[in-house]
């Protein structure tokens, strides 16, 4: 299968399921409407096979490049099928259980993710622990069967809802930093997990804290060896950064359709707005070149920041400019197309923030990239 | 075709060449290494790689033009071929119009006053065409001006009565601009790049408060967008040459002008004092790129284009395919 077969073959089945596939809610619905959403999408998906490919076989993919990945993305959310947040977890969460799972028990578990049978999250930050991962201290004490878990995280996106938690453990000693961390594949539903969805701005409770009370961790549930938790995220971060952030551009590329169509005429500044379009394009264009690269097996890392910050600026400028063009449905509208404008200017302005804040991505591109060591 | 091993030895001929003469010294090194012929039969490899390195040397050659003329399909391939006169600062109109007679505003690169022979393009009612005008009818005029290493020379000529020229076939001009849209763009993202070594080397080198000034976040985070701007920059050319489409080209101009801008803003603060001076060579780069993003259209210009062919109604530019 390649990349125009797939891409030929996709467009066509959308068309043909257009119905079946269609959200029943109007705007960006709400966060349940969409998790639900997302597991019908991927159900069908998965059962026609376009889910599949570019996942290796062992995991109940089809094989094929992982650019075919990247087009699902970018077609599910050109549509208006998923909401690309939500959606890209799966690149995220997918290829780190396939790195540093035990082969049987990626076999038995990815699958379902990739299904939509099972909503996975992400346990990395902790409220001391934001952008410095390495001192996180949700402490993993070894008992007889495995470990023993206590601690808390906090911005765990779709803890609510989740099956699986790929989650990061102090395992060291409290001064160990990054060489004392393990990363434990854990069931949401094992005694001692409470989770506590959290308000934000954007109105959509996506993020939770989850509180681990003496949770028990069966020792096969171990990503990676003891002590390999540091890799697991540093590998598991660019992805984030990859196909990830190629569904988001896609998903802000829509945007920026529908608000043409939207905004009256002479509510859009004809500077900012081809501005915008250039910083949309540029960020399509470097992060097609970093899924090549991926596809080309090659492994991602700090150059990947850059796309992030090319995605954060495009992000945010499109949305200021929403913000100008449609200030009377952002500021004032309650239909659902109005207040998910709202909602998406809003959570522009995390942009910046989630997945590393654009400092820590300049920091590790002047590190990294040009080489200037900082001296701490 | 060239292969890899082919490729890397032209790059590295290039490379030589640029690194070691400027000026007409540099068209015959270029002209030698076989980069004329590179030109017409892979234009990406020889545009791409030539002026980027023209631009990250601070060189000039006649390259534009013969990337012009190429576009436009006028021969032959070497450094011996007319020169062309190429639009005046800031515009992309052919320099010529035609009426009754024969209107000329336009630049041409240094080596223009003593080219044999000189062509126009030329935009008249039935066409576009090139027209060859002696050099004598031509009013020819060297410019300092803010960067006078450039050596541009304005080209004008008022209602002259010329010979018949080559007439263009439809989108023939339309080619030859997204090409030299393309060169300028590497020319100002090679710029930038060497504008942001410049600083680098010296936030590494320079100490003030016991530390180099590269440990403090404020240096860091000027040259981290640095580097940003330019791979933005940088991978939308490549997408230019990729999708093959005007619209990708004009914008990834315009992203290589804003990025030498904000190479130039940056860099020369990172410099300070020393990047202000004539001891060093920063200057130079943030003459050239002013000029050089004024050349077939500033970043400004064509963004404001982009942003008025879509507030009207237009659609947008294509996305560049996967």
């Amino acid at each position: 299968m390649d990349l125009v077969e797939f891409r030929t073959g996709l467009d066509e089945w959308l068309a043909g399921h257009r119905t079946e596939l269609a959200p029943t809610h109007r705007g960006a619905g709400t966060l349940d409407e969409q998790v639900a959403q997302l597991a019908k999408v991927k159900r069908l998906t998965f059962d026609a096979d376009w889910m599949r490919w570019g996942w290796p076989r062992l995991v109940g993919g089809l094989g094929g490049s992982t650019l075919l990945r990247a087009y699902l993305g970018e077609a599910l959310t050109a549509a208006d099928l998923v909401e690309p947040g939500i959606y890209s977890m799966t690149e995220v969460l997918a290829p780190t259980m396939i790195d540093y799972a035990a082969p049987e028990l990626a076999a038995v578990m990815v699958p379902r993710l990739l299904r939509g049978d099972e909503t996975w999250c992400q346990g990395f930050s902790e409220p001391g622990t934001g952008s410095n991962l390495a001192t996180l201290s949700c402490r993993a004490v070894r008992d007889d069967d495995g470990w023993r878990v206590n601690g808390q995280k906090v911005w765990t996106s779709l803890a609510q809802y989740a099956t699986r938690c790929v989650l990061l453990v102090r395992s060291g000693t409290a001064d160990s930093a990054h060489r004392g961390i393990t990363a434990l594949f854990v069931d949401m539903d094992t005694p001692g997990i409470t989770v506590r969805p959290i308000g934000t701005m954007h109105g959509v409770p996506e993020f939770a804290e989850v509180f681990f009370d003496d949770v028990a961790v069966p020792a096969g549930r171990m990503l990676g060896e003891e002590g390999q938790g540091w890799s697991v995220a540093m590998d598991l971060l660019p992805f984030e950064r990859s196909t990830a952030l190629w569904h988001r551009g896609a998903h802000l590329q829509h945007r920026l359709r529908q608000l043409l169509v939207t905004a009256s005429a002479g509510t859009l500044d004809p500077m900012q707005l081809g501005e915008t379009v250039q910083m949309l394009a540029a960020l399509r264009a470097r992060s097609r070149a970093t899924q090549y690269r991926m596809a080309a097996g090659e492994r991602l890392g700090a150059e990947t920041s850059v796309d992030k910050v090319l995605l954060a600026t495009a992000e945010q400028a499109l949305f200021d400019l929403a913000e100008g063009a449609l200030s009377d449905a952002i500021l004032l509208g309650d239909d659902p197309d109005d207040a998910r404008w709202r909602s998406e200017f809003l959570y522009s302005r995390a942009a910046t923030i989630y997945g590393g804040t654009a400092e820590i991505q300049r920091n590790i591109i002047a590190r990294r990239l040009l080489g200037l060591p900082d001296h701490r | 075709m060239m292969d890899a091993a082919d490729r890397d030895l032209f790059a590295a001929a290039v490379r030589r060449a640029t690194e070691a003469h400027t000026g007409t010294a540099l068209d015959a090194a270029l002209d030698e290494v076989g980069w004329h012929d590179a030109l017409g039969a892979e234009p990406r490899v020889a545009v791409s790689l030539s002026f980027e390195c023209q631009g990250a040397c601070n060189a000039t050659s006649s390259a534009l033009g013969s990337v012009v003329r190429a576009g436009l399909g006028v021969g032959p391939r070497s450094a011996e071929g007319p020169a062309v006169v190429l639009p005046a600062l800031g515009r992309w109109d052919p320099p010529g119009t035609l009426a009754e007679r024969l209107s000329i505003r336009g630049l041409g690169m240094a080596a223009l006053p003593m080219a044999e022979h000189i062509v126009v393009p030329v935009r008249g009612g039935a066409g576009d065409l090139v027209v060859p005008v002696p050099r004598g009818r031509l009013t020819l005029a060297h410019v300092q001006g803010l960067d006078p290493a450039l050596g541009l020379v304005t080209v004008e000529v008022d209602g002259a009565h010329v010979g018949s020229g080559g007439v263009l076939a439809t989108g023939t001009w339309a080619a030859a601009v997204d090409l030299a849209r393309l060169a300028v763009g590497h020319e100002l993202v090679g710029a930038a790049g060497a504008m942001l070594e410049l600083a680098r080397v010296h936030a590494l080198e320079r100490e003030q408060f016991g530390r180099p000034i590269a440990a403090f976040q404020a240096v860091r985070h000027r040259l981290a967008d640095t580097l940003v701007a330019i791979e933005g920059a940088r991978a939308l050319l490549d997408a230019a040459w990729d999708d093959g489409s005007s619209d990708t080209a004009a914008m990834a101009k315009a992203m290589a002008g804003r990025a030498a801008r904000v190479a130039a803003r940056h860099c020369q603060q990172v410099l300070a004092g020393i990047g202000f001076t004539t001891e060093h060579p920063l200057h130079r780069y943030v003459r050239r790129v002013l000029v050089l993003d004024e050349l077939f259209g500033s970043a400004r210009a064509l963004t404001r284009v982009v942003g008025n062919a879509l507030v009207v109604g237009g659609p947008l530019p294509a996305p560049v395919p996967l």
